[in-house]
């Protein structure tokens, strides 16, 4: 079936149980479904701004409300929508870093960070992972007293994830920023896999931005996003324009330079305003959404040769798998070879594992209900029978 | 058209969206338990009033 020329109509997660690792905490929730019907024209939220002309003034719909709530809901003093967490990532660097500056990342950090330091010339240095795989308070004082060393000052910015993008381990960021702060270094806290799933105090936490991704944590539609600061830093991060044209001598008022002015005009805000509601309430659910996900995990782990890669006890619903001594030794001499296990999950209504994957890769049980994540936690187990791989008892979580 | 008409379409794009999140809570086999069928139902039940109206609003 198709929506419009050769544009299929997409209904993965009408038809299939998605367990796609960045998709699922993006899917729209009823509320944003029905407000995008509504609102999909371009600059649908405009239709009410009046002078000064700014996104978070406009009161009809409540942008404005909504800008205010978005920063209750971080416990940070100013937020502003943005295009993406990528998006708030430059923003930050683009206001803190000076070409040549050295700029700490992590050796977990999504290379959105990676590019947002590039673009304005700083110079990448990074925390390097323990052997768990986690980033450690003791591995950033290293770092930061080894990268001071190296350029006679400290980083002018970090950009620590609250869980990474690979493993989906939750990182003890409260106290890497806190080694940060000894050293004057402002961290922004990547929460993309955090900020709208689970509860994120940025003032607990002492970040000097907190950022979130619409499209992966919010329910919302991409590209939308989340840049939350502080009182502080509100005034360097959202300045306005100076500037003054030469030959019309025009100037822009209360436009900020670092948001380009307004930012999400149309459907991708309505989307994030619209499921704000049910994020809110939703964020005090994160224990049940991490049951479901050790449930699905106990399952893999019974299956002979699998090693879950993430830490455990699981504290995320996005989790990393090998699965070279099961899966990978089945693809060796199956006819449909690595694709038999995507295949095998599509038959059974099992969607978002990327085709031929049969070594390491990851998946995402968040939003799934008792029913479904029952369902995939069976179905790994009867695909690993069906293709002659011991399954053990299901060892729990519990019992590690 | 009128506003009747325009609520209308409206309206029954937001069943149509209540039912489609049926399906997606449902999925893969859409085996729907007692409750899920009563709110199938009454969803279906306005939808049809919905066109209804449609129909007298625009056809009439």
């Amino acid at each position: 079936m198709k929506c419009a020329g050769p544009i299929d109509v997409r209904d993965v997660d009408e038809s299939c149980i998605n367990i796609d690792p960045i998709q699922v905490g993006g899917r729209l929730t009823p509320e944003a479904m029905k407000a995008v019907i509504a609102y999909g024209d371009g600059y649908s939220v405009c239709d009410n701004c009046r002078k000064p002309f700014r996104l978070d003034y406009i009161k009809a719909p409540p942008v404005d409300a909504f800008h205010r709530d978005l920063a209750a809901f971080l416990h940070m003093d100013v937020a502003r929508v943005v295009p993406g967490a990528r998006r708030g990532f430059q923003a930050v660097a683009d206001t803190y870093v000076q070409k040549g500056d050295p700029v700490l990342i992590t050796a977990l950090s999504h290379y959105t960070e990676v590019l947002a330091v590039e673009g304005c010339g700083g110079t990448l240095r990074e925390v390097p992972k323990s052997r768990e795989d986690l980033i450690t308070p003791d591995a950033a004082a290293e770092t930061i007293e080894r990268v001071s060393k190296e350029f006679g000052r400290p980083p002018s910015l970090f950009f620590l994830d609250h869980v990474d993008y690979q493993f989906g381990n939750v990182h003890p960021v409260k106290e890497i920023i806190r080694v940060a702060h000894q050293h004057d270094i402002p961290v922004l806290l990547n929460g993309a896999y955090t900020v709208g799933i689970m509860e994120v105090d940025g003032k607990d936490l002492g970040a000097d931005f907190v950022v979130g991704s619409g499209h992966k944590s919010m329910a919302a539609p991409a590209p939308s996003g989340v840049l939350a600061t502080t009182t502080e830093r509100a005034g360097d991060l959202f300045r306005t324009t100076q500037a003054r044209t030469d030959l019309t001598g025009r100037t822009f008022g209360v436009k900020e330079v670092e948001m380009m002015g307004c930012t999400l005009m149309g459907v991708t805000l309505i989307g994030m305003m619209a499921s704000f509601p049910r994020v809110l309430e939703r964020v005090k659910h994160w224990d049940s959404e991490v049951e479901k996900s050790r449930r699905v995990v106990d399952s893999i782990r019974s299956i002979e040769g699998t090693r879950i890669l993430s830490e455990e006890p699981r504290n995320h619903t996005l989790t990393r798998v090998d699965t070279i001594h099961s899966f990978d030794k089945v693809a060796q001499t199956h006819k449909k070879r690595g694709f038999f296990l995507s295949s095998a999950l599509r038959a059974r209504g099992i969607a978002g594992t990327i085709p031929g994957a049969t070594k390491v890769w990851k998946f995402n049980t968040y939003g799934m209900t008792e029913k479904q994540a029952d369902y995939v936690a069976r179905a790994f187990r009867e695909i690993a029978a069906e293709n002659g791989l011991r399954v053990g008892n299901q060892l729990k979580t519990s019992d590690l | 058209m009128t506003k009747r008409a325009i609520d209308a379409v409206f309206e029954s794009m937001f069943i149509l969206t209540d039912l489609r999140v049926l399906l997606r809570e449902t999925a893969p086999l859409h085996e729907l338990d007692p409750g899920q069928k009563g709110s199938a139902q009454s969803l279906l039940a306005e939808l049809q009033g919905k066109v209804d109206l449609l129909k007298e609003e625009l056809l009439s």
